[in-house]
């Protein structure tokens, strides 16, 4: 299966098995493999928004002219989960596990309920709207480290 | 389309939390009036005291906090927002929570004007809910939950129809089947709503707060058809029967809830969080429970002579309505209150504010949830042994009571966070950190 739903989908469920690592390792007490974990984490979730923001969305904006809706939604949420990976990044640094728990536990919900937003409303949209760009697709399949 | 523009309106924390604030209260009335019957309520499901114990629990408890949590949800997950949600709680609220008391009332003390008032209330509630929530309609269904939400508001209007129907059957002596009747009402209320609701959800919360493998797609989207189709063939096969029928429909439908049970339980077998939380214990124990009560309810459908036992439908009843749907719910409500608190402060504050398990800590879970085990095995036992329902109506009590004073303190906690915010402002302009004011 291809398509921009699907790839950007596939992202989101890769970027929760590097949260689960990370949240393994803290549970576990390893702060060193957490810390790790954590950073792949970081990385996929900003490559995974820096895609969205600076390719998916402006495309979706141009071809359907919807500027303040959904996409400027997606980029204040994105905004509030990169303040808290800052957070639970401190919290990892700080060696204070339980602080990065409470922290992560709470960027897990943020997230899912942001990608639920986009997988279930603005995915499709971008699909019916931008479907069958093959450019397109490939460019952000780069962008997330997509082979 | 147009609807999906609108997703970004989370609505106001103070349209969902005064149903997640009032569930509980609900439980606790329960609790007290198993606790003033004593051992006469549940020795039959038609006991005055039976019927309004089940009426605080379904109309009361579950209600409240499955209309809250819609409010909150249908932008989430359906890019569908109410126009105007704070106007819809402020009005739904109220006809909810007095419907049900008036309702129970009613079935308690026998009064034909409660019971039919209750009724009236509560169906005019749900009728303006319903009219709000028309607007998932206009969403494609694009997901499973979306699909389930639909069909789960389809079969709370007819639960409540047929609700409606019975409390004036009831109270003016119309020559009803009523045990027919009210076997079709619980199935509309406690699968088609109830159930299909907490199947759409569960889509979505199990693999969000358990990061288990999401739901295989089939199944998710079969089972709230399969369960309305069997509704259908079973309200129909009532009517006009024959009587086999019907029969078929019951046992499909609890397989088709034990099936649900036993997906989610293998789903969560595999979930990847670090550590067992609040929500993960008490989903466990509710699936079980629930597991429990359909299998009772399928083997009484293939052989009615178990049912004639006094003791089996409390039994059902107690395992499904408390060690299930409650369960569900209070394991629901520890995560949701502390994250839309944290949520809305976020906005708020715009600067960094306390996680949401500084609103409310695993730990503070704990206790509430052993008073919430010791309550159901306490309320099995009533069913069978009469002298156990005063402990066991107040293990109740207490349990659906300290759940509510923990929401009590996410909320403590919350207002003292902005407090601390808008002083802040006050002062100089500029939020300030609330880190301190959570603990």
């Amino acid at each position: 299966m291809s398509g921009i739903r699907n790839l950007m989908t596939d992202d989101h469920r890769r970027c929760d098995d590097l949260f689960a690592a990370a949240e393994q390792a803290a549970g576990r007490g390893d702060l060193a493999a957490a810390r790790e974990a954590f950073g792949q984490f970081h990385a996929a979730m900003l490559a995974h928004f820096g895609s969205e923001e600076g390719t998916l969305f402006p495309a979706f904006e141009e071809r359907t002219g919807m500027t303040g809706g959904p996409t400027q939604v997606m980029r204040m949420e994105h905004q509030r989960m990169r303040a808290l990976m800052d957070e639970a990044a401190e919290a990892l640094d700080g060696g204070r596990g339980d602080d990065y728990l409470g922290v992560a536990e709470t960027l897990l919900i943020m997230m899912q309920q942001h990608n639920m937003k986009e997988e279930n409303i603005l995915y499709p949209m971008c699909e019916q709207h931008l479907g069958g760009d093959g450019t397109l697709e490939g460019r952000l399949a780069g962008e997330i480290g997509v082979p | 389309m147009r609807a999906a523009l609108s997703f970004d309106s989370a609505p106001p924390f103070a349209a969902p939390l005064r149903f997640f604030l009032t569930a509980p209260l609900f439980g606790v009335l329960a609790g007290l009036l198993l606790a003033f019957d004593g051992g006469d309520a549940l020795a039959s499901r038609w006991s005055p005291a039976a019927l309004a114990l089940t009426h605080l629990l379904t109309a009361g408890f579950m209600l409240q906090a499955m209309i809250g949590a819609s409010i909150q949800v249908l932008p989430v997950v359906a890019g569908a927002s109410l126009s105007r949600p704070l106007l819809v709680a402020r009005v739904v609220h109220p006809l909810l929570s007095g419907g049900a008391l008036l309702l129970a009332g009613g079935l308690r003390w026998g009064s034909g004007f409660a019971l039919e008032s209750g009724a009236l209330l509560l169906g005019v509630g749900i009728a303006v809910f319903l009219g709000a929530a028309v607007v998932v309609f206009r969403v494609r269904s694009t997901s499973p939950t979306i699909r389930g939400l639909k069909l789960a508001y389809v079969a709370l209007g007819v639960a409540a129809l047929l609700g409606i129907l019975l409390a004036f059957a009831l109270a003016r002596g119309w020559p009803f089947e009523l045990v027919a009747l009210t076997d079709l009402h619980a199935g509309w209320g406690l699968g088609g709503w109830a159930g299909v609701l907490l199947a759409a959800v569960a889509y979505v919360v199990v693999p969000m707060f358990q990061l288990t493998p999401g739901y295989p797609a089939r199944p998710a989207w079969a089972f709230p058809l399969a369960v309305l189709g069997a509704l259908v063939v079973w309200g129909t096969s009532a009517t006009f029967g024959p009587p086999w029928l019907v029969r078929l429909a019951q046992v499909f439908l609890a397989a088709s809830g034990i099936a649900f049970a036993g997906l989610t339980l293998k789903l969560q077998a595999q979930r990847r969080r670090a550590r067992a939380d609040a929500t993960y214990r008490y989903w466990q124990f509710g699936l079980a429970a629930s597991v429990l009560a359909l299998a009772m309810v399928a083997s009484a459908t293939l052989f009615p002579a178990l049912a004639r036992h006094a003791a089996w439908a409390p039994l059902v009843g107690v395992l499904l309505i408390i060690g299930g749907f409650v369960s569900f719910i209070a394991g629901m409500l520890c995560k949701i209150v502390p994250f839309l608190a944290w949520l809305h402060l976020q906005q708020l504050a715009r600067t960094r504010v306390p996680s949401m398990n500084q609103f409310l800590r695993d730990d503070e879970t704990r206790r509430p949830w052993l008073a919430h085990v010791l309550a159901v095995v306490l309320l099995a036992g009533a069913a069978l042994l009469p002298v156990l329902a005063l402990p066991a109506g107040l293990a109740f009590a207490l349990a659906c009571g300290w759940l509510g004073w923990n929401l009590l303190q996410v909320v403590r906690r919350y207002r003292r966070c902005v407090a601390t915010v808008e002083q802040g402002r006050a002062d100089d302009g500029t939020p300030r950190e609330p880190d301190d004011g959570a603990a």
